[in-house]
């Protein structure tokens, strides 16, 4: 297990450094610049200057990059050029809320996947089943932000049972963070659960076909424990890559839901930053993404592993 | 930044009509203020820095204008009345002696005077960063005549500088904060204000708290609020359900589709805050097709801007005829917008050699308000046989091809100014290199005239000239205006006393709850 997972984290140093001078390139092409957006309103074109010259912006795209990476091996990733935070501070102030609600996004997905993807496989070909899939239609077809208004106007506006905006810390608050979490975490936690129930009644329909359930169920085995010991393991497998591609997505992409919440999350800062040109701190945020979906990727095949002992490496 | 649509939009708003003005919280004279509470605050973004020196985002103001005071601010009409200097005067037209009020503390306990005054100025001329230079550049020297006398000498006559004086440029902040806190005033400003609420906390991404100063020079009238919470909140239906709901009690601006539902909400409070922005496009003078001036005059009379304002902004808006707002003192009634007239449209398309039309591109913000205006402007243009292609950008996209004059026609949004020459000297002026002049205008007479605007001090001569300048503008066509817009703030019903000022800016010295 420890060359494992010593031989992948020295694989992804590659797909880092990709990552970092692809986004770093793109940045430096795409029109705008960060004084300029910064200081919109000034003609002042030697205090632009001044600026561009102390924020080292005016030296090659090379050297800049070359710049960066220096920082970054010493442990530094800069300073915001807007707000002159550290990158450092502002990025791990956003995780934490992208992190929980990623995590509780799950939770609810799994809470809602489970139960209807066992109903619809065991129920094949029934009501039960279509009803399910139903569900599971819905839930992919439905556009994030629709359901985050929705749900916003049933539960926030009219049932008023749970805070519409904003982010209070569940570790530091507790309960009343848990519930400024809940609304998002169910909007991103359907669609989620819609493709976690697809997948898992399929794979669990495979399971269900092979010969090891007609041998168990010959034995006299009661269908629960048949289900328990045998299908549902056997099925987990596609449902743990899903999982952990989704991870990563929902740390880094809930820029819609983080948006429409008033979430001060990883999506929206990534967004914000663009659109600032604030090269430093998009550098930044693109990195721990990158790093978020390795290290997801790495947890999807360990616990490959746990499930399945053919898997282990050698 | 702010030139973004939001920002701008927020900024301003014409109330413009008397009526408008008339659905506003019940003036506090109706029942004795309460002294207590806080007033939880949603804006659509959060501050980007406490520095008034270094900032450049307008939500900032928004919550300056109740921590920091300016040497002089606006009444409701836009003149200026006394801040932290008593009186001023102008010996001549390159001086201007403020006579600053004694007894003023900043929230740290040290006390404001001249020195102080002198100390501010000197680090927007000087420091690095500061983003204020511009806006101090008439300012040669600064030099303090007793303890609370300063006299500002002035490179040139600068008929303006004292409507700039009202924000940013003009707010004193405690020179032992800055200079015993340096970098870290961006985040933290304890103690650095003088005015009717001092800062606590800034939790960022959560929330600004600022407290009461019991020790407010003015007696008269508030701060009554015990606190103000400001909140970000991105979604603008989300942040008006949230008013809704009673999360929170103020919003900064309700969306024109919005409005109408607002309005007819029991639980809300609606008031058109007037403005003194505006929508407009920059038309490139150095580029086809708008190097020819008949062509910029078949587009002006293609477009129908009445139209665009009652269908595109709902009517929470005005047409314009110009760059000066119906709120400002300079504002001329007597010059209408330019009228839709499709029979001058193809006489001009002929005049230039076009007389089939021609093709266009538009280049504007992905928003959708700035889409749908610019949709409904094809659609006229179409009329006129002008074919009008559409490039969306973002809005860093787009001051990169303004500033480096690569467009034929440009969305330009501008938050504007309290004094005229805010909206004007700098767009129209004849500049070399990069400017705001995006259009490349260079007028003889048209830059003799806004010399001399700056020059003359009295009002009702200024008036004039500006008159003059709109309508050579409205002429040559170096931007084709549409709208004024208005800025509706929402309130929950328990918010009293609140007086709309036309920058936008709520200052909540006077509010209260019930």
């Amino acid at each position: 297990m420890g060359r494992l997972v010593a031989h992948r984290l020295l694989a992804t140093l590659p797909v880092l450094l990709l990552v970092t001078a692809g986004v770093f390139a793109l940045l430096h092409l795409t029109p705008g610049d960060p004084i300029d957006a910064m200081m919109a309103e000034s003609v002042d074109a030697t205090a632009k200057e001044a600026l561009r010259r102390e924020l080292g912006l005016d030296r090659s795209i090379a050297v800049q990059y070359a710049a960066w990476m220096g920082r970054l091996l010493r442990g530094d990733l800069g300073r915001s050029i807007r707000t002159g935070e550290p990158v450092i501070e502002n990025v791990s102030r956003r995780i934490r809320p992208s992190l929980q609600l990623a995590l509780m996004a799950m939770t609810v997905s799994l809470l809602v996947a489970f139960p209807v993807a066992l109903a619809s496989a065991v129920r094949h070909n029934t009501a039960v089943d279509r009803a399910g899939t139903t569900f599971a239609l819905f839930g992919i077809c439905m556009p994030n932000f629709l359901l985050a208004l929705l749900l916003i106007f049933l539960f926030g506006v009219t049932l008023r049972w749970l805070p519409i905006s904003g982010y209070v810390d569940p570790l530091e608050e507790g309960w009343a963070g848990v519930r400024s979490l809940v609304l998002p975490a169910v909007t991103l936690g359907l669609a989620l659960a819609a493709v976690i129930t697809r997948t898992l009644r399929s794979s669990l329909l495979d399971a269900l076909a092979e010969d090891y359930v007609r041998t168990a169920r010959a034995k006299g085995l009661s269908e629960w424990i048949v289900i328990r010991g045998h299908v549902l393991r056997n099925a987990l497998i596609p449902v743990v890559t899903v999982l952990g591609l989704q991870l990563g997505t929902l740390i880094g992409g809930a820029v819609i839901t983080e948006y429409v919440f008033a979430l001060p999350g990883v999506g929206r800062l990534v967004v914000d930053a663009v659109f600032a040109r604030d090269y430093p701190l998009v550098q930044g945020v693109i990195l721990l993404i990158a790093v978020g979906f390795l290290v997801s990727n790495l947890l999807v095949d360990i616990v490959y592993g746990w499930i399945d002992p053919r898997i282990r490496v050698r | 930044m702010e030139i973004s649509r939001r920002d701008f939009v927020k900024s301003s708003a014409v109330a413009a009509t008397a009526a408008a003005v008339g659905v506003r919280p019940e003036p506090a004279t109706a029942q004795t203020p309460k002294k207590g509470g806080t007033l939880r605050v949603g804006f659509y973004v959060e501050a980007a820095t406490m520095d008034p020196h270094l900032s450049g985002s307008k939500v900032d103001r928004q919550v300056y204008h109740n921590v920091y005071e300016p040497l002089v601010t606006l009444d409701t009409k836009l003149g200026i009345k006394p801040g932290l200097a008593e009186s001023w005067s102008q010996p001549d037209a390159k001086t201007l002696v403020f006579k600053l009020r004694r007894g003023v503390k900043f929230h740290d306990g040290t006390e404001f005077n001249a020195e102080a005054a002198k100390f501010n100025f000197e680090r927007m001329k000087t420091e690095p960063k500061s983003v204020r230079k511009g806006e101090v550049a008439n300012v040669e020297s600064v030099e303090v005549v007793d303890s609370h006398t300063i006299r500002l000498n002035l490179k040139r006559p600068d008929a303006a500088l004292l409507a700039t004086l009202t924000d940013r440029a003009g707010m004193i902040i405690s020179p032992k904060v800055i200079q015993e806190r340096g970098a870290e005033l961006q985040r933290n400003a304890k103690g650095a204000g003088t005015g009717p609420f001092e800062f606590v906390e800034w939790v960022k991404d959560a929330h600004l708290i600022i407290k009461r100063n019991d020790n407010y020079w003015n007696k008269q009238g508030g701060p009554y609020l015990e606190r103000v919470r400001y909140r970000p909140i991105p979604d603008d239906v989300v942040k008006l359900q949230s008013l809704q709901t009673g999360e929170i009690d103020v919003i900064d601006y309700v969306q024109p589709r919005d409005v109408a539902a607002a309005k007819s909400d029991k639980n809300l409070v609606v008031v058109d805050v007037p403005s003194l922005a505006a929508f407009a496009y920059q038309l490139n003078h150095h580029r086809p097709p708008f190097n020819v001036k008949a062509l910029r005059e078949a587009l002006a009379y293609s477009v129908d801007v009445e139209q665009v304002v009652k269908s595109v902004w709902l009517n929470v808006g005005v047409p314009a005829n110009g760059p000066i707002p119906p709120t400002s003192w300079a504002y001329d009634k007597s010059v209408p917008p330019i009228k839709r007239d499709l029979a001058k449209a193809k006489a001009k398309l002929a005049e230039g050699g076009q007389p089939n039309g021609f093709t266009v591109t538009m280049t504007t913000n992905n928003i959708p308000i700035n889409i749908q205006e610019a949709e409904v402007i094809q659609a006229q243009l179409r009329e006129a046989g002008i074919t009008l292609k559409i490039k969306l950008v973002d809005s860093a996209t787009l001051l990169s091809d303004g500033n480096s004059r690569n467009f034929e026609m440009i969305s330009y949004q501008w938050s504007g100014r309290p004094d005229p020459d805010g909206n004007i000297y700098q767009f129209f002026k004849t500049t070399p290199g990069t400017s705001l002049n995006w259009s490349g205008i260079s007028n003889p007479k048209l830059d003799e005239l806004l010399d001399k605007t700056r020059e003359v001090s009295n009002q009702a001569e200024r008036k004039k000239l500006y008159t003059e300048v709109v309508k050579i503008l409205q002429d040559e066509l170096p931007m084709l205006y549409t709208v004024h817009p208005i800025e509706p703030k929402a309130f929950s019903p328990r918010v009293q006393g609140y007086e709309p000022i036309p920058d936008g800016m709520m200052r909540f010295k006077d509010v209260w709850l019930k």
